[in-house]
């Protein structure tokens, strides 16, 4: 992948000063944190809410695919279960404690094991994290010992999925099944309704700066010498391994960091949408994650967050009426044009694609420097 | 007895249909390195072009030869599927060569076009294709119904083996095909036209799926997600199998075929499924590149 | 390099043009919704010369096939009563939005729908999963939506109006109907989700209560496609009638692999709860000749209003369609809607609400009349168990002789109250 604007070869005007992604991804955060004072409808703001928790698994997708080169095609396992371990607890509140309905109709008559510990706040939240790190870090630890790359490691997380999948299908005494786990208010309390905008308000606010936190995280990681060492490993992840890196550690680390992202966003997702289906652990929601990230740029932090906001944003406004058709259309075309002539997706638009037609334009001479780096 | 017939029978018919599906996939992905989501929806393309010549049939030809059209659906199929692949080899594989992730998404895409065209063209609701006369019902031998579907389905697997094999093995273009794939540079100073190649190759694995949508036809429903049930299947049975090795993924799918007839006979279907998957990916622990590797001294190969 | 360059320029300009087009259909909605608050949304409705209502249902991804239909009956409906001059006067505008098959794209858009497009009142959903993601939405902005499939009951909801079949004006009269008939032994077999398992315990309750046996329950994949194994069980187990509640395409393989094994409804008579006249067409008439269904309409149900809505549904939407009982209860959910609307002489929520609640609202429907219970929001259905004849179409062999309150916790059963068939408080 020779295309690495982390590198910051030459000068697109994002580039130029240090800070131009943080400074645009700041300007987001503000808009973001403004909305809910100014907009009158909930609609908008849960919506909102929800693709925040969305930009948080494109950051960690963008870590271990981005960065790291490792196409994971099951990143909705780890959002699933952040999102299942919230649901849980929320149940539970929601309800005293007591068995749910669908585990009344499978004939389950005491509270299953594995579900009492969600009675309790702090060891859910501690969950949350802890699931998905163990599962992650068992898969990544087999995956990566057994030196499983590339498009396999694709097809390998794609399989896990789906297995897991099956497996809460199956067991919907425990799980809810297909209907997941419904009916119940987010940890702040009712969210919907002109009534509820307070709570609405307190918990998009929370969102948002967890949403700056794990933006803060990844890129901290991303700027260190281990975030070096990730690109490193995706351009050459031999010639790192001979350099006396071990690789598999560092793959292990980035895939339980993502994980963990995931699942953050998950947990916070459930809050606003009210409920959890396996629907969000299906394949094909967990390319549309990668959508997002290939759409936005993948390799930089912010092209994660703004390609989940304008797909989403997108797709809420379009695939109503008769535009529905239509719409399929247009993302199908969209994802086949980002990645046949814009790897670098918005991101690379801005940085490269523009700053060269302009150059173009105006007939200058790099004209040809240009189209020599581009033909790779 | 008879259990372990039906057994063995269900197993064998089921792997067939997964071979099927998985062979185009083979060529694709084994061959050329290129990961074609969209192949799901070639089968489904097969599976409607077995529909619409059913319909041609219906209107335009003459009763005595109606149940002849599934073998015209065979043809038509796979014609329709070749072009449709070489187009895509066209305007999208080709310029993705050696960018093995990025023609996985950029074909998801595709899959995604295709699948709102079905639903364009032939509605939402799903269509009927009725089994031709000499397909409909089974062969009864003590208590066991051999279906005529099944054991045809079994029969075209076997004979599209033999004509894959014979093309790869016997024919000139063949020997281009492998000559390119195992050595690209080389097979072009040997003046072999690399890009034709290539877009033969990508098409014959497109036609194989259309042929997987004939079969699909006699045995479910024709919509436009039908493609999305087989593409995670096929996938696996590809990577079980060794990647670039027919003879792998026969016994890849035979393997997955088996174990999931084995499994489901004590436990319910999706946990069938679940089960046959993590078999699968603990077994890929052991043998990562699958039962079959083409061994290379190359180190940055995938 | 001319040739390379110009198509980079091209894909730059198409790819900058197509963001820009949809970064301002987001802005221009989402300034659009700034200006008009929740307050101004329900005047919206209230005012001008018509009257907005929503329509939810899946036009992509794998519940399409069923859902099309659905949604197909409402617009009919929708446009035979602008023709005949509205509600209160007032046209209808429908706004139609795609639930992508993903129960939460449902609660989602549920939520633009009312709070952003001030809808008062939605039609919609078809899986249980779809209705149960909906539900807070609808209780918590206190707006009105009209779920228009049979389903497995356990559930009302005062901002639900259950216009499909509840259980027992379903699957109980068709078990009551199979035990009168002399069947024995029962093989229950069903789609991994939560309406088989409901109905199945529920037929296991009853069977059991008739002294009968349920001799295998067998679960298949939603997306199940190789019916072989549970075909093989299914000899094993010997049963002398399959109630089969598989859900869409399920169906299709099933009954083809049974064909293919000679099995006709003389060797395995199986009763089907989700298979309506489009399953039929998609399935073969050849095949399903014979088999037994439970719905509370076919397209064969003779009453006058029945021969206009066949009339007008194939006049729509072409002369090969056909309805069926899921695509009649839409149709009557937008008539009920207007009589409701009509009583209550306001389109505000609470009104139409007090007019449902007092059980007076009924609807002389493709089925024959219809009302709605005040209690629980369910509708008085007939129920007649059909058997699909050559043509394709599904003919009454037995039916009530008159409309079955509606019981979705099946209280007034004293089997299934002992079976513990109840919801939870």
């Amino acid at each position: 992948m020779p295309n690495t604007p982390l590198l910051k070869k030459k000068g697109g005007f994002i580039s130029r000063f240090k800070y131009g992604y943080h400074i645009v991804f700041a300007v987001l955060v503000i808009i973001l944190a403004v909305c809910p004072f100014v907009m009158s409808t909930t609609a908008m703001i849960q919506f909102l809410g929800k693709c925040m928790c969305y930009a948080m698994v494109a950051i960690g997708l963008d870590l271990v695919w981005g960065y790291t080169g490792m196409l994971s095609l099951g990143h909705g396992l780890y959002f699933c279960l952040g999102g299942y371990a919230m649901a849980m607890y929320l149940k539970l509140k929601s309800n005293g404690g007591n068995i749910t309905d669908f585990m009344q109709i499978a004939g389950i008559n005491e509270l299953p094991t594995f579900w009492k510990p969600f009675l309790s706040e702090p060891l859910t939240f501690i969950l949350i994290l802890a699931v998905p790190a163990v599962v992650a870090g068992v898969i990544g630890f087999f995956v990566f010992r057994s030196r499983i790359k590339g498009v396999y490691f694709s097809i390998i997380t794609q399989a896990l999925t789906w297995a897991a999948y099956s497996i809460f299908i199956a067991n919907s005494g425990f799980t809810g099944g297909n209907n997941g786990i419904t009916d119940f208010d987010a940890i702040v309390g009712k969210t919907r309704g002109p009534a509820n905008k307070g709570n609405l308000i307190t918990l998009f606010i929370i969102t948002l700066v967890v949403l700056v936190v794990i933006y803060a995280v990844a890129s901290f990681l991303v700027n260190r010498k281990f975030g070096k060492l990730l690109i490193a490993i995706r351009d050459g992840e031999n010639r790192t391994f001979f350099s006396g890196y071990c690789v598999n550690r560092y793959k292990n680390v980035i895939y339980i960091i993502s994980a963990i992202m995931a699942a953050i966003g998950g947990a916070l997702f459930v809050n606003f949408n009210g409920s959890i289906t396996p629907t969000q652990m299906t394949i094909s929601f967990s390319v549309t994650m990668v959508i997002w990230v290939a759409v936005g740029g993948r390799g930089t932090i912010l092209g994660a967050v703004l390609g989940t906001f304008l797909i989403n944003l997108c797709e809420y406004n379009l695939s109503s009426g008769a535009l529905v058709d239509v719409w399929q259309y247009i993302l199908g075309a969209i994802f086949c044009l980002a990645i046949l002539f814009f790897k670098g997706g918005i991101i690379g638009l801005f940085k490269e694609q523009i700053p060269a037609l302009i150059r173009r334009i105006t007939k200058s001479d790099k004209n040809k420097k240009e189209a020599g780096t581009d033909a790779a | 007895m008879e259990q372990v017939v039906n057994t063995l029978f269900n197993g064998l018919s089921l792997s067939s249909i997964y071979l099927l599906v998985a062979l185009g996939l083979s060529i694709t992905f084994g061959l050329m390195g290129v990961i074609n989501m969209a192949h799901g929806e070639f089968v489904m393309i097969g599976a409607y072009m077995t529909f619409v010549t059913q319909q041609f049939f219906n209107q335009y030809m003459p009763e005595s030869i109606g149940s002849l059209y599934y073998f015209a659906a065979i043809i038509s199929a796979f014609v329709v599927t070749f072009i449709l692949g070489c187009i895509m080899e066209k305007l999208l594989i080709s310029r993705l060569y050696g960018r093995k992730i990025d023609s996985l998404l950029a074909t998801w895409g595709v899959s995604l076009i295709l699948q709102q065209a079905a639903r364009t063209i032939f509605g939402t609701q799903g269509v009927n294709v009725t089994a031709p006369s000499f397909l409909s019902g089974g062969l009864t031998i003590g208590g066991c119904t051999f279906s005529y579907n099944r054991i045809f389905i079994i029969g075209l697997v076997a004979v599209t083996i033999v004509i894959v094999w014979a093309v790869m093995n016997k024919s000139g273009f063949g020997m281009k095909m492998r000559a390119t794939m195992q050595n690209r540079p080389m097979a072009q100073c040997m003046g072999i036209n690399s890009r034709k190649v290539d877009l033969l190759t990508f098409g014959m694995g497109s036609g194989l799926a259309g042929i997987a949508g004939c079969a699909i036809a006699l045995l479910g429903s024709i919509d436009s997600t039908v493609g999305q049930n087989y593409i995670v299947y096929s996938f696996i049975t590809v990577v079980l199998g060794g990647v670039g090795n027919i003879l792998g993924t026969v016994l890849g799918s035979g393997i997955i075929g088996f174990a999931s007839v084995f499994v489901e006979t004590y436990q319910s279907s999706s946990i069938a499924r679940a089960i046959v998957l993590i078999l699968v990916i603990v077994f890929l622990q052991f043998r990562p590149k699958g039962l079959f590797t083409i061994r290379s001294r190359s180190l940055d190969e995938e | 390099m001319g040739k390379k360059g110009f198509l980079k320029i091209f894909a730059t300009v198409t790819a900058s043009a197509l963001l820009a087009t949809c970064m301002l259909t987001g802005c221009g909605n989402s300034g659009g919704e700034t200006s008009s608050g929740a307050s101004t949304a329900s005047n919206q409705t209230n005012s001008g010369e018509s009257v907005k209502v929503g329509l939810l249902h899946s036009l992509t991804g794998s519940m399409a096939i069923s859902e099309k239909a659905v949604s197909d009956a409402e617009k009919l409906a929708i446009s035979e009563i602008n023709e005949s001059g509205g509600v209160l006067g007032k046209k209808i505008e429908y706004q139609e939005e795609d639930g992508a098959s993903d129960p939460s794209t449902f609660a989602t858009k549920a939520e633009k729908l009312i709070d952003q497009d001030g809808v008062t009142t939605v039609f919609g959903c078809w899986t249980s999963s779809s209705r149960k993601a909906v539900k807070p939405v609808f209780e918590d902005y206190n707006a009105l939506l009209f779920y228009p499939v049979q389903y497995e009951g356990m559930e009302s909801s005062s901002n639900i109006v259950y216009t499909g079949a509840a259980p027992n004006q379903q699957i109980v009269p068709a078990i009551d109907y199979l035990i009168e008939k002399g069947y024995k032994k029962f093989f229950l077999l069903g789609s991994d989700y939560v309406f088989p398992r409901t109905a199945n315990e529920i037929i296991d309750a009853q069977v059991k209560n008739a002294g009968l046996e349920v001799v295998g329950t067998e679960y298949a994949d939603m997306d199940q496609t190789d019916f072989s194994t549970i075909i093989s069980k299914i000899e094993a187990a010997k049963p002398d009638v399959i109630v089969n509640t598989l859900n869409g395409t399920g169906n299709v393989s099933f009954f083809k692999q049974m064909a293919e094994k000679n099995y006709t409804s003389k060797e395995y008579m199986t009763m089907s709860f989700s298979i309506a006249e489009e399953e039929v067409k998609t399935i073969g008439a050849d095949i399903l000749k014979g088999h037994m269904m439970s719905w509370n309409y076919y397209q064969t149900t003779e009453t006058d209003t029945n021969k206009k809505f066949v009339a007008a549904y194939k006049d729509m939407f072409g002369k090969d369609r056909v309805t069926s009982d899921p695509a009649e209860a839409a149709y009557d959910a937008v008539y009920l809607w207007k009589a409701a609307v009509e009583k209550a002489n306001s389109f505000e929520v609470g009104d139409i609400l007090k007019a449902i609640k007092s059980g007076e609202i009924s609807f002389d429907a493709p089925e024959g009349k219809v009302t709605i219970d005040g209690d629980n929001q369910h509708l008085y259905k007939k129920v007649i168990i059909g058997e699909v004849k050559e043509d394709g179409l599904i003919y009454q062999v037995h039916a009530t002789d008159e409309p079955v309150k509606p019981d979705p916790y099946l209280e007034t059963y004293e089997w299934a109250v002992k079976a513990g068939v109840k919801p939870l408080e």
